[in-house]
């Protein structure tokens, strides 16, 4: 994994140009990869639970299906924002210990959908500490505006799937 | 990296649960055993696999390719020091992969009892002793002599050896074949549930048909793919069937068991086909019929007679006539198997027929010629399809969510307001369509247990043939219906406490009479429900358990103390903990080395129960308690704050709002609640959970009693809402100390359910 990633970044992106879904947490512009969103719902009423890290807001109910929740600022350490309607769940599908599972990412907002393409494409900034920048592919400038493209296998698989690990 | 591999210790459990299962002669098992262990092989095995037991494996795998290549002798002796070998891997996973060199030489020592030398230095060093032993067993070509020196019981091994001639032709079309091995499983099941059947009700012409109209379709189709060999084996077969039709000779015990045994033999070529499918042509092996050919001319030529027999005390009788020995059934052979009779062939179960004299109800009358419709007797089986789990689970969630948004439909608040009576009807009708179609979706989970069960009369037929005693098992309830999920699960366990009762409990007959007991011996199977739970009883009018010799060994385990004083209800129970599986036996109790406790963890993984209780000389009862499914939960939603939970309504004993006089205290902290005369402890459960709370006083507020594992507490909640059954859901990868799980509310929330075992344990800590 580790490595992929490496050579990914050294390729200048070449491997990360494609379709990205960007939203926004605070004044700062996200993308995730078009082909592990599965929807985007508006923000429902969530379950706590217990003995969870506090990105983790809980579970909700998808259509029958529990899914956790996870809230994007609090995964990066940003100020929470009370929730209004703007607020989005973005659902994405990433591969579990023995299926893939689904995972909720709180946003302040979903933007639009980018082509964004390798030459756009930048390695992730060195900020020090590594474990900043690892859940980053990369950053896109599009549009005028830098977008920070995340790794959702990262993202979601420290705060959700490593618990269960645990 | 772990993703996809289990955990080392439920693969050795599989593999012990699998090698108690083995039966001398029953070499799919072993190829099962084989699967398992090369997952723990060096290069395949999980990165966190100790060395040791990776190299344990190896040497393991080429102890179990000398089982099947026949060079190892198929005796249930060396299966049980096989077991044994699984008990010191287990020992070793225990430790970390670090064992002492006693648990190391102890399994050289098994090793070497098998027939497979090892030194322990090569399980700690280079692991080229493992390869060694592979390439030993790649030189198959032993004599068959040696053969049965090494095994006198030398059943009925079936070693296929690999093909020499060019393969098949039958691998022009897939598509087709991979219909036909499908195909060809349904009906050779059929085939076996009809013959135990017809063992019941011989006359019956319904179920001799039953069993020949499936011979006669794999005989056509397998003729049209140009699979030769089970062509005419189900040819030979079909031919044999038709004599029993036409009223040309009775459908004796003779004509079963090769039904039976052919049965068996058609499995194996095509789950041979069928790994031939899927891995490639080498893995073809061409299997030798000529004995079974032999043997259905044989019967066909000596006409309605039954053929001779041979008493069970020599199960490897000198010459019976139908003996399969290879080097009789070579003149026989045409030329595509005559390169499979030089390797020692010893096709399935040759002594079946010689075991019949001494097996109940055995001989079985003529039926009658009439043949009825083909038509009438379809009928009986009733139409299904397969569906697809996933899609099942699918229509279950989504009449789930129908069902809760009808419910926030009715609920709104402009909707509720109009006052139509066509509006309420219609809602009403609405309703019944909607629960009733919950029900029917939560019903196609649900699968009746006969299916299990048929295959417990078979085991118990052959092993009352092996054992020479005689058995009746007697079915109750095979009707009951059971969670097509839990089917497969329970399967594992049930056999090893059938074997267990029939091995152990039962005594051969001539001891039975000596205490004055019929000298065929009982074996209950019963299911029924109870409750919301599902009761699957094992009774037999053995032995029953030692109980002086289980506490005598439990105390050498020092599993109890000498000064314990236990009822006999308990020490019996002590035979489902690990302690008692370990080496040495106590002969009337354990079987392989490894035991009930394996038993006990299957049932456990299902949400169940398993005990014993036992009377010496009269007998001993297994119940096995499990959940009606696992889909669905009995619970009682509890507010706590603004959370909602749901408690398992088994584990609630009664809830109350508590008295001041009842609540005490010690050193100011551990809390306690006087419960009719027994102090129980008081778990807040907003502490452990971290939310808010309305109530913070204990007599404010209400408590519910529970119990778990012997340990009652007292849970303190602010409100009850309501009794509901909820169907579980997991947290889609959340795995929460006390939470077992979620489920979805009447109101489309979640809400989630409690893990008492763990906001216990949670507590204590």
């Amino acid at each position: 994994m580790e490595a992929v990633n490496v050579a990914q970044n050294l390729g200048q992106g070449a491997e990360l140009a494609g379709k990205y879904l960007t939203f926004s947490l605070g004044n700062e512009g996200y993308g995730v990869g078009i082909l592990s969103v599965r929807e985007i719902i508006g923000v429902m009423e969530i379950t706590a639970v217990p003995h969870t890290p506090s990105y983790i807001r809980g579970v909700i109910n998808l259509r029958g299906k529990v899914i956790p929740v996870l809230d994007l600022r609090l995964k990066f350490s940003m100020n929470h924002k009370e929730y209004d309607e703007r607020t989005c769940i973005i659902v994405v599908e990433v591969q579990g210990q023995t299926a893939p599972v689904q995972v909720g990412m709180v946003v302040d907002s979903v933007s639009e959908v980018l082509n964004i393409a390798a030459g756009e494409i930048e390695p992730p900034p060195s900020l020090g500490s590594s474990s900043e920048t690892e859940n980053i592919l990369g950053m896109a400038k599009a549009k005028g505006e830098v977008k920070i493209l995340l790794d959702v296998d990262k993202v979601v698989g420290e705060g959700i799937l490593q618990q269960l690990a645990s | 990296m772990a993703a996809g591999h289990k955990p080392l210790s439920d693969l050795l459990d599989e593999m012990a649960l699998k090698i108690l299962m083995i039966e001398p002669g029953d070499l799919s098992i072993v190829g099962e055993l084989l699967d398992l262990i090369e997952k723990l092989l060096p290069g395949q095995a999980a990165a966190d696999t100790p060395m040791v037991i990776q190299r344990m494996a190896a040497a393991f795998k080429g102890a179990l390719e000398k089982f099947i290549m026949g060079e190892l002798a198929d005796s249930a002796e060396n299966y049980d020091f096989l077991g044994q070998c699984i008990t010191e891997m287990q020992e070793s996973a225990r430790k970390e992969g670090r064992p002492g060199e006693k648990i190391l030489e102890q399994f050289c020592e098994n090793m070497k009892k098998i027939g497979f030398s090892l030194q322990p230095s090569a399980l700690l060093g280079a692991n080229d002793a493992a390869s060694a032993g592979m390439d030993k067993a790649g030189e198959a070509a032993l004599g068959e002599d040696a053969c049965a020196v090494a095994s006198p019981q030398i059943d009925s091994i079936q070693a296929q050896a690999p093909a020499a001639e060019a393969l098949p032709d039958f691998l022009q079309d897939t598509d087709l074949l991979a219909g036909f091995i499908e195909e060809a499983f349904e009906h050779l099941e059929s085939i076996e549930v009809n013959v135990l059947e017809l063992e019941q009700s011989p006359d019956d012409q319904d179920i001799i048909n039953n069993i020949f109209r499936p011979f006669h379709t794999i005989k056509g189709v397998s003729g049209f793919l140009n699979l030769k060999t089970i062509n005419r084996l189900a040819h030979a077969t079909e031919n044999l069937l038709d004599d029993v039709r036409n009223g040309k000779r009775s459908m004796d015990s003779a004509v079963i068991d090769i039904v039976l045994t052919v049965g068996d033999a058609l499995k194996s070529m095509v789950e041979n086909i069928k790994d031939v499918l899927q891995n490639g042509p080498a893995n073809y092996k061409d299997t030798d019929i000529s004995g079974f050919l032999a043997n259905i001319t044989q019967l066909q030529e000596g006409g309605g007679e039954a053929p001779s027999v041979e008493p069970v005390s020599a199960p490897v009788a000198d010459s019976p006539p139908e003996i399969f020995e290879p080097e009789e059934a070579e003149p026989l052979a045409s030329e595509e198997e005559a390169e499979s009779v030089a390797a020692p062939s010893r096709p399935t179960p040759p002594t079946r027929a010689a075991q019949v004299a001494a097996a109940p109800r055995a001989e079985l009358p003529a039926g009658p010629a009439a043949r009825p419709s083909a038509d009438s007797a379809q009928k009986k089986i009733g139409a299904s399809i397969k569906v697809d789990v996933e899609k099942l689970d699918a229509l279950v969630n989504a009449v789930g969510e129908l069902v809760i948004m009808q419910s926030l439909v009715r609920q709104n608040k402009l909707v509720s307001r109009i006052a139509d009576a066509k509006l309420t009807k219609d809602f009403s009708q609405l309703t019944r369509i909607t629960s009733e179609l919950q029900r029917t979706a939560m019903s196609m989970r649900m699968v009746p247990i006969k299916q299990t069960f048929d295959k417990m009369i078979r085991l118990v037929r052959d092993l009352s043939k092996k054992s020479g005693k005689k058995v009746d098992l007697i079915m109750e309830g095979a009707d009951t219906e059971i969670d097509r999920n839990m089917v497969e699960s329970i399967y594992d366990p049930l056999v090893h406490m059938m074997r267990n009762s029939v091995d152990h409990g039962i005594s051969p007959p001539a001891e039975r009479e000596k205490v004055g007991k019929p000298e065929t011996g009982t074996v209950f199977l019963r299911a029924y429900q109870k409750g919301g739970s599902m009761m699957i009883e094992i009774e037999d009018d053995g032995e029953g358990l030692n109980t002086q010799k289980i506490r005598k060994k439990a105390i050498e385990r020092g599993l109890v103390s000498e000064s314990d004083n236990l009822s006999d209800f308990e020490l019996n129970n002590l035979i489902f903990l690990p302690g008692f599986s370990t080496a040495d036996k106590i002969t009337d109790v354990s079987g392989r080395g490894v035991g009930m406790d394996v038993v006990k963890k299957a049932v456990e993984k299902l949400r169940g129960k398993v005990d014993v209780q036992s009377q010496p000389g009269k007998g001993s009862l297994f119940t096995i308690r499990l959940p009606l499914t696992l889909a669905i939960i009995d619970g009682i939603i509890v507010r706590v704050g603004t959370e909602r939970y749901i408690i398992p309504t088994i584990a609630i004993q009664e809830s109350m709002r508590p008295d001041r006089t009842n609540y005490s205290t010690v050193h100011g902290r551990g809390e306690n609640l006087l419960v009719r005369g027994e102090l129980v402890p008081i778990i807040r459960l907003y502490e452990i959970f971290g939310v808010e709370s309305t109530n913070t006083d204990p007599c404010e507020a209400i408590v519910v009693v529970v119990e778990n594992e012997g340990r009652r507490r007292a849970l303190m909640v602010d409100e009850l809402l309501g009794k509901e059954e909820v169907v579980i859901k997991n947290l889609g990868g959340l795995d929460v100390p006390g939470v077992a799980g979620g489920t979805i509310l009447g109101d489309g929330r979640v809400g989630l359910i409690l893990d008492l075992a763990g906001v216990i344990a949670n507590k204590t800590d």
